[in-house]
């Protein structure tokens, strides 16, 4: 074929989709990357002020970045549920543990019976073990902190798209049940207003599940068998079973089988082969990845692909873990914190500095948002109909 | 032996799984090098749950994926993510009980995918992509692909049974995902308490540290989920099960080929 | 050489009767094929045998030979014929894999492995062809109707197929979007070469762009030739094809414009008392006087977002009538019914109902939810806690759906659907019927069945709204017609003076005014003739 009428399209455009560019200045693994050497610092440096200074970077992070999407306004709901949950379980190990000096109250107390543990709860709450809960459980808060602010900031597209190719249909479904989410919202409306119309505005509270479940379903099912026709017609589906797959396979259970032993190691108290054991296996898995990965005919169309810059950014969040684990290696005892005896956590400005490094992808700012050109996205105005 | 592979892959699955999500119950004091880095387990328990997801997934989508597949697990997986957020009776019940009547109706193999894909499409819609994921997909996961394996037992108590007992396959799993899934925080939170995890505790004494810290905070909260997926299950599979079983035979289809006709 | 030859087709679904009987069929190589049939004829099977959906996406048993450029279907899977045929399905929003225009355009060539420069280079070309490039960026979920089955050929055609299957691609559409999918088609046909491959059941627009047309019932091809010749006597056929074969035109016109310049030619009119009653005819001498106002819009203004959809719409539906909406998509028509129906509340104004109201979704699929017709429609009386399985009867009977009784709702064709989630709500007793749309997706035994129905009720009392864009069946039912344009009422009265006015009017009224309908043009020829 060729589109006669088509302009000339020579081979020096910009294959890759720059779409995003502008407004998502960083790569969606350098993110994901990102989030792992928070997480990865997190645990190095415990000590509640280093906590508190990664998740306002996280904080920081979604407002730069995050604009107004809806994953950037679920942010504080999810750090909230994060506190709520520690709230909940430093109460707990409060009430239930005791022993230790600096008694902040005593309570009324009652010892369970032994099919429950048989420990008391109540009676005496001590500092030390509350300073101790709520100093864990803030750890876990800036865990989810970091994600949170990850999903915040990422172009979920670019990590679907970003899959390896032994993933990709996988990853088809989750691009297909993402898009497919607003559809099924308005079928769930519409159905529950169909269902109200039926017996004229009037609401049946019986069998109403069913009656709105039903039709929901149905038209989703509908749309998949339509949807798996276009995708045939379009040519998907799997290759058959080449030489690399079955190695993949084979490879892919070798792995299992190493982590496996990883296992039976770690209970024979044995953790240098058990970290072997789990080096071999992530390579024999990651490999298996690979190896199918490369089987796969499939092209892609203009992926947004890592810049030198993504892998700068990469790096340089990646030397924050890596520099705190040589503090910690020399011997720097203020990364931790310890409740007993109670003291304010002291900083240190190596470690500080070090955590400053995950501030990096503030060197970018995003674009404003593109506004619509709005003689392109409104239709010419209809013409009264005219039937032919 | 290629035929031998993926029950090999399967049976390695189970076990690496297991013994990654049980990890707080056996793992010896002296494989944790010192206190402080107890609490490193957990991400890498994440770690081999991730691994696990990328083999099995690997093995899962060897036999022939097609459009329809596909399709039907990328809307089953929409509407499952999305039942999770509305509120229905119990909590997070949603996702679950339509993960046991697909799985019923389809199979072992599509429950598996279909718990996996919809765990990955709620973490997408939600934002919930972070290092409890792996657990989360494998225990749904896990959930479909029994209801897969379970249906053909309870099929044969007639039609009102195979629901009824789908109903309680849906009960017992709401209080194992819970615990299941505190499994993944409890050992964040290593302590001396009664309800926390010490790494070489002993069996026994960790069980009893458990089941006091599932009663003290999951207990209730868990209920009220297992009886959300009972009720579902029981009011709707009657009318969603044929639904489903309707569009089954497109995700293999049969198809029988007569000789072509003589050219005339 | 053919493009698509079937020789000796036979195949049924799974745990079905055969769809298909025994078709011998060849698709010329350029061509536009238009196939037509009614609902479950078996047009649908034999679309999607063209590029092996059947047998092998749907499963089933096969019989006989499809050859689609020098391919056999039963040895070539849909993946393995791709790169030579597309299929495009009716439903405009299920068919994109993507949440992206640009990324769903290039599924199939990432299929295919082509090269980046190829995809690139093909993925710009199709958005050309089918004029949606400014659109490369949005997501399927916010284009119009019309758009998406654009961007759904865009979807196919990047592979540079030389054909391509299209079932019943403006079913769903609204004229406008209806227009723009045939033009599209048309382009690619003449400027391409691409062999097209049709069905369709509204054919005003489509008979008009054929080469060659199909005819096909009860899994068989029962004629096929020159559209005009094998559509005469076709119950679908256009207004103006029927009426040039009731006057005796040969061959039939399939447009306005040819049937025009028929009836500019005095011997065009055999009968000189149609030319009489042209004269000083006003047609409608009979129409039933109008009783109780059963409810009434004064001053109504409706908002959506703070923005008014409607602004001081009057309206006054009376007991015996049966009033058409008319106007452009967004124009109100929905808003309105919705605002009849107290699904939205009036911002300004009033909506005063003196009887029940009963309002019909756009959508049916959003009612049916039962395993059988009779219990679909039975549960609405069971929900009001008042079952009358003679009422149930009675309009199962009125729809014509007395022999679908049993089956399955999902199991029926889209008609048929929307005629059983009519049923269920009017037999709720409600003596007002708001429809929306109703005839979309309707073949033209479902349209007879919806038209009969709708004029009885309104003739025993009740009073029907319809919103619609099918102006022809407006002419034949509607006593009068409202025209809205941007939320106003722009022109509102007797069916007969709104549209002979207007560039709404139907088919027969802008060839031989001021009869509206064939019906019309036949009763004064057997009038005339007795005269």
């Amino acid at each position: 074929m060729g589109v006669a009428q088509g302009p000339g399209y020579g081979g020096s455009e910009r294959l890759t989709d720059v779409h995003g560019d502008a407004a998502r200045p960083w790569h969606a693994a350098a993110w994901l990357a990102w989030a792992v050497a928070a997480t990865a610092a997190l645990q190095l440096a415990p000590s509640p002020l280093y906590v508190a200074l990664v998740i306002a970077l996280a904080t920081l992070m979604v407002a730069v970045f995050g604009g107004d999407s809806p994953y950037a306004r679920a942010y504080p709901v999810l750090v909230g549920l994060a506190l709520v949950f520690a709230v909940l379980r430093v109460a707990l190990t409060a009430l239930t543990t005791h022993g230790g000096p600096d008694v902040l109250v005593t309570l009324p107390g009652a010892t369970l019976p032994d099919w429950l543990g048989g420990f008391t709860v109540g009676s005496t709450i001590e500092a030390p073990v509350v300073a101790q809960a709520a100093y864990e459980a803030f750890v876990i808060v800036g865990i989810v902190a970091v994600f949170a602010a990850a999903n915040a900031v990422i172009a979920h597209h670019e990590l679907v798209q970003g899959l390896p190719r032994a993933f990709h249909e996988l990853g088809l479904v989750v691009a297909v049940g993402v898009a497919f989410v607003p559809t099924t919202i308005r079928a769930i409306h519409d159905v529950r207003e169909a269902d109200r119309l039926r017996t004229g505005g009037r609401p049946v509270r019986r069998g109403r599940l069913v009656r709105q479940i039903v039709p929901v379903l149905e038209r989703g099912l509908e749309h998949a068998i339509t949807l798996g026709e276009s995708m045939d017609s379009r040519g998907f589906a799997r290759g058959g079973s080449t030489p690399g797959e079955r190695a993949a396979a084979w490879c892919g259970a070798a792995g299992l089988a190493a982590l496996g032993g990883a296992f039976v190691a770690l209970v024979a108290g044995e953790s240098t082969p058990a970290l072997v054991c789990i080096g071999v296996g992530t390579g024999a898995v990651v490999g298996a990845i690979a190896l199918a990965s490369r089987g796969s005919r499939r092209a892609r169309y203009r992926p947004r692909r890592l810049t030198r810059a993504d892998g700068g950014l990469i790096a340089v969040v990646a030397l924050a873990p890596v520099a705190l684990a040589g503090l910690a290696l020399a011997g720097d005892d203020r990364l931790a914190w310890a409740a007993s005896p109670l003291r304010w956590p002291a900083l240190s400005l190596p470690a500080v500095l070090a955590l400053a490094l995950l501030a990096a992808p503030l060197v970018r700012r995003p674009a404003p948002a593109p506004t619509h050109d709005p003689a392109a996205a409104v239709r010419p105005a209809a013409g009264p109909v005219v039937p032919a | 032996m290629t035929r031998a592979r993926p029950a090999l892959v399967y049976v390695l699955v189970a076990v690496v799984g297991v013994a990654a999500f049980l990890y707080p119950f056996w793992i010896p004091a002296e494989a944790l090098p010192a206190r402080a880095h107890a609490a490193d387990a957990p991400l890498w328990a994440a770690l081999v749950g991730g691994l696990v997801v990328a083999a099995i997934t690997l093995e899962v989508r060897r036999g022939t994926m097609n459009g329809a597949t596909v399709a039907v697990l990328g809307v089953l997986s929409a509407a499952s993510g999305l039942l999770r957020l509305v509120d229905l009776p119990g909590n997070n019940a949603g996702i679950f009980f339509l993960v046991v009547l697909a799985g019923a109706a389809f199979g072992a193999r599509f429950g598996l995918l279909l718990g996996v894909s919809a765990m990955a499409v709620s973490a997408v819609v939600t934002g919930g992509i972070g290092p409890w994921l792996p657990f989360q997909m494998l225990a749904l996961g896990a959930m479909g692909a029994g209801a897969g394996a379970f249906d053909p037992v309870a099929r044969r108590l007639g039609r009102r049974g195979e629901v009824v007992a789908l109903a309680a396959y849906g009960w017992v799993w709401g209080f194992a995902y819970g615990a299941v899934m505190n499994l993944w925080s409890w050992p964040f939170l290593p302590g001396d308490g009664p309800t926390q995890w010490r790494p070489g505790l002993g069996l026994t004494r960790t069980l009893e540290h458990y089941w006091a810290y599932y009663v003290a905070t999951s207990f209730a909260w868990d209920a009220a989920g297992a009886l959300g997926n009972a009720v579902l299950i029981l009011v709707t599979g009657g009318a969603l099960l044929p639904t489903l079983r309707r569009v089954a035979h497109r995700l293999e289809p049969v198809v029988e080929l007569a000789p072509p006709a003589p050219v005339a | 050489m053919s493009a698509i030859t079937y020789r000796d087709v036979r195949f049924g679904y799974p745990d079905g009767p055969d769809a298909l009987r025994g078709v011998d069929l060849t698709v010329p190589t350029g061509d536009v094929v238009l196939v037509v049939g009614p609902s479950g004829s078996g047009k649908s099977t034999l679309l999607r045998a063209a590029n092996g959906l059947v047998p092998h996406a749907s499963g089933g048993r096969f019989a006989g030979s499809v050859v689609t450029f020098g391919r056999d279907t039963r040895t070539h899977a849909p993946r393995a014929l791709a790169d030579v045929i597309g299929f495009v399905a009716q439903d405009p929003e299920a068919q994109f894999v993507v949440d992206r225009v640009e990324h769903d355009v290039a599924f199939v060539l990432e299929n295919l492995g082509q090269s980046d420069v190829t995809m690139r280079r093909r993925v710009e070309e199709a958005l050309d062809a089918l004029g949606i490039a400014h659109l490369r960026g949005r997501s399927p979920s916010s284009l119009s109707g019309g758009e998406r089955q654009r961007a759904a050929i865009a979807g196919v055609l990047a592979a540079a197929p030389a054909a391509i299957v299209c079932d019943e691609p403006t079913s769903q559409l609204d004229p406008q979007g209806a227009d723009d999918v045939l033009a599209a088609l048309v382009r690619l046909n003449a400027d391409l070469g691409t062999t097209v491959l049709l069905a369709e059941h509204r054919l005003e627009r489509a008979a008009a762009i054929a080469h060659h047309a199909v005819r096909v019932d009860d899994g068989r091809v029962v004629g096929t030739g020159r559209p005009g010749p094998l559509l005469a006597d076709y119950p679908g056929a256009p207004s103006v094809t029927r009426l040039g074969r009731l006057l005796g035109w040969d061959p039939p016109p399939l447009t306005v414009r040819e049937a025009r310049a028929r009836a500019a030619d005095p011997a065009g009119l055999p009968v000189p008392a149609l030319a009489d009653d042209r004269a000083h005819g006003d047609g409608h001498g009979d129409a039933p006087v109008p009783g109780p106002s059963l409810v009434r819009a004064e001053g109504l203004r409706v908002e959506r977002g703070g923005r008014p959809v409607l602004h001081g719409v009057d309206l006054d539906v009376r007991a015996g009538e049966v009033v058409a909406l008319f106007g452009r998509n967004g124009a109100g028509k929905t808003t309105l019914l919705r605002a009849l129906a107290g699904l939205d509340p009036p911002a300004r104004g009033s909506v005063t109902t003196s009887a029940a109201v009963g309002c019909v979704p756009q959508d049916p699929n959003a009612l049916l939810f039962a395993p059988t017709v009779r219990r679909e429609v039975a549960e609405t009386l069971r929900l009001l806690r008042r079952p009358d399985p003679a009422a149930v009867d009675r309009w199962l009977d009125a729809l014509g759906l007395t022999a679908l009784a049993d089956r399955h709702p999902r199991s029926l064709s889209g008609g048929e659907r929307q005629r059983v989630a009519i049923a269920a709500v009017a037999v709720g007793g409600a003596p007002v019927l708001l429809l929306d749309e109703p005839t979309r997706g309707m073949d033209a035994a479902s349209r007879e069945a919806l038209h009969d129905a709708v004029v009885t009720h309104a003739r025993a009392g009740g009073a029907v709204v319809l919103a619609t864009h099918d102006i022809e069946l407006a002419a034949r039912c509607a006593t009068s017609v409202v025209v809205l344009g941007d939320g106003d009422v722009v022109a509102s009265g007797p069916a007969r003076t709104v549209l002979a006015g207007s560039l709404f009017a139907p088919q027969v009224l802008r060839v031989l005014p001021p009869f509206c309908t064939v019906d019309e043009v036949a009763t004064a020829l057997a009038t005339g003739g007795a005269r």
